[in-house]
């Protein structure tokens, strides 16, 4: 796939950015039982909060590894309202909620069942999440996310993946006013985006 | 100072810090036993990040650990930037504020808004305390470093402005880390 002078390259048919199932969990009215008894696991020193190191050592992914740093930090940072480096019990649930549901769409595109996503497999989600990559770019980032063996992502790496994707993708957008997928980009802000989208 | 600057410690003093810091005695120091090792001035560990980072650069055979030929360059990397930070360090505190900040970023060349100092601040300081410390700060000197190095790329003609698709911006932010 190559840039054309007119073309989009993150249009899709039939309508723009669709964020990934999940981004925006819904809220739900009552504590859920499950999420509730998870919370309480979770916490270990029992301050009714917990931090992103809390948070590691409950998270396994499908190679029987602990969730990497940097998966647990972005995930208690997008529901810590209070800035605080901890979630408490309400927002716990929301993560909650949200971690399953990445872990259906992981599922999903795990067709082999694997525990982790192959580059054909992370072409495909990309597709149906509405973006359209070249395979350079794919492969660069599956060796990004998987510097060791250069082929796989594991479940933490595909959330930090699709977040990150979906954060630079909107102030990309912001920025490209032409909507023909090209900005032009000052040093400065190049850096506070680089740096302030990143977890 | 403990450290002359330049000076470069002999063999058998390196010897004997490599012994020590490979505690399994493998001949080779992971991860691990190197953030074991380092300190950041606090006893809180030392930056897992900063230690991967430090490893992929030194890891010449690509195992994810360090030789002892591999450890002599980085000992003197981390020496290096151990003085780095001591001299942008003015009250001695161990720490690197906002003015620090600013001061050992024009150092290197940098010429950054109040604002965007503040940004790497929050972003690099991992106890939220409005400082930076020496793990953090190396950390964030990379990042700066390598983001630098992918905008000039781009930037033909030097006026601190590109103009770059989306895949190429999406590829150049994703330069530091998943």
């Amino acid at each position: 796939m190559s840039y054309g002078g007119s073309f989009n390259p993150y249009a899709q048919p039939g309508g723009g950015y669709s964020p990934p199932p999940g981004a925006f969990p819904p809220q739900n009215a009552q504590m859920n039982q499950q999420a509730q008894q998870w919370f309480a696991m979770v916490d270990r020193d029992r301050s009714g909060k917990i931090n992103a190191a809390e948070l590691k050592a409950a998270l396994v992914n499908g190679r029987g590894q602990q969730f990497s740093d940097n998966a647990c930090k972005l995930m208690i940072s997008m529901f810590d309202n209070d800035a605080s480096g901890t979630i408490d019990m309400f927002e716990f649930e929301k993560l909650y909620n949200y971690i399953n549901q990445w872990l259906q769409v992981f599922k999903t595109y795990d067709q082999d069942g694997s525990g982790h996503i192959e580059e054909s497999e992370l072409t495909q989600a990309f597709t149906q999440m509405g973006f359209r990559f070249t395979p350079e770019f794919i492969n660069f980032l599956v060796k990004k996310s998987d510097p060791q063996t250069q082929k796989e992502i594991s479940v933490d790496q595909f959330i930090v993946l699709c977040v990150q994707i979906q954060r630079f993708t909107e102030a990309f957008r912001q920025r490209d006013t032409q909507q023909n997928g090209t900005i032009t980009i000052a040093f400065e802000d190049f850096l506070s985006v680089a740096i302030g989208c990143s977890y | 100072m403990a450290y002359q600057q330049g000076a470069m410690p002999d063999q058998s003093f390196l010897w004997d810090v490599f012994q020590r810091v490979d505690k399994d005695r493998s001949g080779q120091i992971s991860a691990d036993e190197l953030q074991m090792a380092l300190s950041n001035g606090t006893w809180s560990a030392f930056n897992p990040e900063t230690v991967r980072l430090m490893i992929g650069m030194f890891d010449r055979e690509n195992r994810g650990t360090v030789s002892f030929q591999d450890f002599e360059a980085l000992w003197k990397y981390v020496t290096d930037w151990q003085n780095c930070f001591r001299s942008f360090d003015r009250d001695n505190s161990g720490n690197i504020d906002k003015q620090e900040l600013n001061t050992a970023l024009s150092t290197f060349g940098y010429r950054l808004s109040d604002q965007l100092v503040g940004v790497l601040i929050r972003k690099f300081d991992r106890f939220g305390q409005g400082t930076i410390l020496f793990d953090d700060f190396i950390q964030c000197c990379i990042a700066l470093y390598t983001l630098t190095a992918a905008f000039r790329q781009h930037d033909t003609d030097m006026d601190g402005v590109i103009t770059i698709q989306y895949e190429q911006f999406l590829s150049m932010v994703f330069s530091l880390k998943i």
